[in-house]
């Protein structure tokens, strides 16, 4: 009788001990605290986690501090929650401004984010030039890292990807066709490729709009008023120059593959869209240089091999652009170690973190030395040694195309008002003018109006 | 005396976790998002203004989030009507008639709702696929070489309707089940005295079946308008993300897209809040309309 009443206390303590079983968390405890421990939370997305691993080993070898390393699919539903309670906020965030979840933009509109101007300053770690001068020029004058425009640096530059049209090189050397220079020769092109059942062009979602639309800024206004219409200045935005970026692009929506908007509609579909150049129906898609690491196991047609060119010019002795799309690092304002966070940032940009991050990641560093350690050899899906194709993209500026960095000004957000987003009025509405349910009309005027309700504010 | 005090206390004492539970997990939110949509903030810091119930005027002002409410009561509409009527028929046929393998078509019929969203939304993907999906590749077969494959997602006149036939062949199955059970009490010698009576198979089904069976359905309706408001959202946030240009767009999936895209956090609690009285109006409203006397057996 006992032995029951005590077996049975015994089972119901076993079963309230189970409630206990959901708590505990993921990451892994800091066994020591020798010297500080630095939190960096981040993105495992295109370029996967083998850099931010290397590189995080070799900072914590050289300091003694000990590095606790985060990296999701989804960070930014996993960091909301951390955000919104301000505790254990991380030192350091890898996530890009524009990125999925919307928490690196909303940061910035409330101003949670550190200042870093003074990093510019700094050392890069390990060597005796400062962080200002090893920095590609241009990157830190964005609106993707000074977003304010106040001339004050908040988010720091990590990686240097110049965005382009990608194509099969082999099938335009089978056909004996010539890359178009121009728009003109681009319209001869799509009316060529049509007879033989091959599209001209396709795109993996509309936010892969975000680079090209800027060069296409850049080419047909210039650079000057580029600058302009990022800080939403209504009157460059109601000039024809501006108005024949939408026309350029209306045109383009006709020589469309038709299952382009059903692919970058559905959910992670996009990398379809990125299969009809693979496959020779369709010819150009925009793009960054991730995209062949991205499809490197994708099945593709005959003799294929990767090209990519700059926008072709809007009239022959006009200017060809390429946008150069940029992640950024930045630490939180209430992150706790601000000054092992800095240090860490200048080490980023050190020779030794930016080979590590090219060889193990692929992603090459906005600094003045890194594209030249991208290996020229690297092993293809069966082990053969093949060239590097990003050797390739990297030599685009070489060959007279001019460089223009995608970001707008940041600006407190209406309500009900989305004008950038991959399903904004911006880039969102080409699915609808490649459907031919919205005129390129249609499309600039709504353009105009939000632009015009944001420079109110 | 002492015991009716201890009887009180233990009473209160059992309800006390549940009543504990549903106050902060269901009764705090919901206030707590009618607090919220009367402010303007980001959704992460502190900063937070209070502007009263400008919110919910400039709503009402809003194109997207009209067109996001028109879709979701046609989704509402459409998806109900039909499953329930193709449950109810299934059912029907399947309780009537001797079907071999009752049992069986009772499985393949519930298997759909087991599914998640996630792996429904990967089938229906692969099905509606413009290039060589199931469908296309089906007409294909009868149609020319040059005939243009149909956009099930890409054209943004039918993607609601490709978007509410994953939602039906999710619902079926379980609605089916649910009256298959109910209809099997029915004494089959009501429908024997019917047939004597010279009633044909149709109108015994709406003279006998459905008032006997018209209870269930009242109740199974109010909660499947309900749970198609939230399905609906989840659905079209995998398969269309909201559809070419937001065609597709469901109002939950623009309160997310406005909380978490747009940083405006009180504009989603205003949007929250509108859905939130909808919901209960409309539950309202069904469930007056479809009152009718309970019948005896």
């Amino acid at each position: 009788m006992k032995m029951k009443k005590v077996l049975s206390l015994g089972l119901s303590v076993l079963m309230c001990a189970t409630l206990l079983a959901g708590c505990g968390s993921d990451k892994n405890e800091a066994t020591s605290a020798e010297g500080k421990t630095l939190k960096i939370a981040g993105l495992n997305g295109g370029y996967g986690t083998a850099g931010w691993e290397a590189v995080v080993k070799a900072f914590e070898e050289k300091t003694g501090a000990k590095v606790e390393l985060q990296l999701e699919k989804n960070i930014a539903d996993v960091l909301r929650p951390v955000i919104t309670s301000g505790k254990d906020v991380p030192d350091l965030i890898y996530l890009s401004v524009g990125s999925e979840g919307g928490l690196v933009d909303t940061m910035i509109q409330e101003k949670a984010i550190t200042e870093i101007t003074d990093v510019l300053d700094m050392k890069v770690y390990g060597e005796d030039i400062k962080v200002k001068d090893k920095l590609i020029p241009g990157f830190t004058s964005s609106f993707s890292t000074s977003p304010y425009g106040d001339g004050k640096l908040y988010l720091a530059p990590f990686t240097y990807d110049p965005c382009g049209l990608f194509y099969n090189a082999g099938l335009f050397k089978e056909k004996g066709w010539k890359v178009p220079t121009t728009w003109d020769e681009m319209w001869e092109l799509g009316d060529k490729a049509k007879k033989e059942g091959i599209s001209l062009f396709t795109y993996p979602t509309t936010g892969y709009f975000d680079a090209f639309f800027s060069a296409l800024l850049n080419e047909t206004a210039g650079p000057d008023a580029y600058k302009k219409a990022m800080e939403y200045d209504v009157d460059t935005w109601k000039s024809a120059d501006v108005k024949k970026a939408f026309e350029i692009v209306g045109k383009l929506a006709k020589y469309t593959h038709p299952d382009t908007v059903t692919n970058a509609t559905t959910d992670k579909a996009f990398t379809k869209n990125q299969q009809l150049i693979l496959d020779n129906k369709a010819l150009f898609c925009p793009n960054g240089t991730w995209l062949p690491t991205e499809m490197a196991k994708a099945p593709r047609a005959d003799g294929f091999s990767w090209g990519f060119t700059a926008l072709p010019k809007v009239t022959a002795d006009g200017d060809s652009y390429s946008s150069t799309f940029s992640e950024q690092v930045y630490i939180p304002s209430k992150a706790k170690e601000v000054d092992l966070a800095k240090t860490f940032i200048t080490f980023i940009y050190s020779d030794e973190a930016a080979k590590l991050f090219v060889e193990k990641a692929g992603t090459v560093l906005p600094t003045t030395t890194a594209s030249g350690f991208i290996p020229e050899k690297v092993k293809d899906e069966s082990g053969k040694e093949i060239d590097n194709e990003k050797k390739l993209f990297y030599s685009i500026y070489d060959n007279g195309a001019k460089s223009d960095i995608v970001g707008f000004k940041a600006v407190e957000a209406i309500p009900g008002v989305t004008l950038l987003t991959d399903k904004g009025i911006l880039y969102g509405s080409v699915n609808a003018v490649v459907n031919g349910t919205m005129s390129v009309d249609e499309w600039y005027n709504q353009v105009v109006e939000a632009v015009g309700k944001y420079a109110e504010k | 005396m002492n015991k009716k005090k201890q009887k009180r206390n233990f009473v209160l004492i059992c309800l006390a976790p549940a009543v504990i539970l549903f106050t902060v997990f269901m009764i705090y939110p919901t206030i707590n998002v009618f607090l919220m949509s009367t402010l303007k903030w980001g959704g992460l810091s502190g900063n937070k203004t209070f502007i009263g119930f400008a919110n919910f005027i400039s709503l009402f002002k809003d194109m997207n989030f009209i067109r996001s409410c028109q879709n979701t009561i046609f989704l509402i509409a459409i998806v109900t009507i039909v499953t329930l009527a193709l449950a109810i028929i299934f059912a029907s046929i399947l309780v009537r008639e001797k079907i071999k393998g009752q049992n069986f078509f009772r499985v393949i019929f519930y298997i759909p709702n087991i599914l998640s969203v996630v792996v429904i939304s990967a089938i229906f993907t692969a099905i509606y696929d413009p290039a060589s999906g199931l469908i296309n590749g089906f007409i294909s077969l009868f149609k020319p070489e040059n005939w243009e494959t149909i956009k099930f997602i890409g054209n943004e006149s039918i993607v609601i309707y490709s978007v509410a036939g994953a939602l039906i062949w999710q619902a079926i199955g379980y609605y089916m089940v649910m009256y298959m059970a109910s209809m099997s009490s029915i004494p089959e010698h009501l429908y024997e005295a019917a047939s004597l009576e010279g009633a044909g198979k149709l109108q015994q089904f709406f003279s006998i079946t459905l008032p006997l069976v018209w209870d269930n359905i009242r109740t199974t309706l109010t909660f499947f308008i309900i749970s198609t408001i939230n399905l609906s959202f989840l659905m079209t946030k995998i398969l269309t993300t909201g559809g070419p240009n937001g065609a597709s767009e469901t109002v939950l999936g623009y309160l997310y897209n406005q909380a978490y895209t747009n940083s405006s956090y009180g504009y989603a609690m205003a949007i929250g809040a509108v859905v939130f009285i909808f919901s209960f109006i409309l539950s309202a409203v069904v469930n007056k309309a479809t009152e009718r006397e309970v019948l005896e057996r």
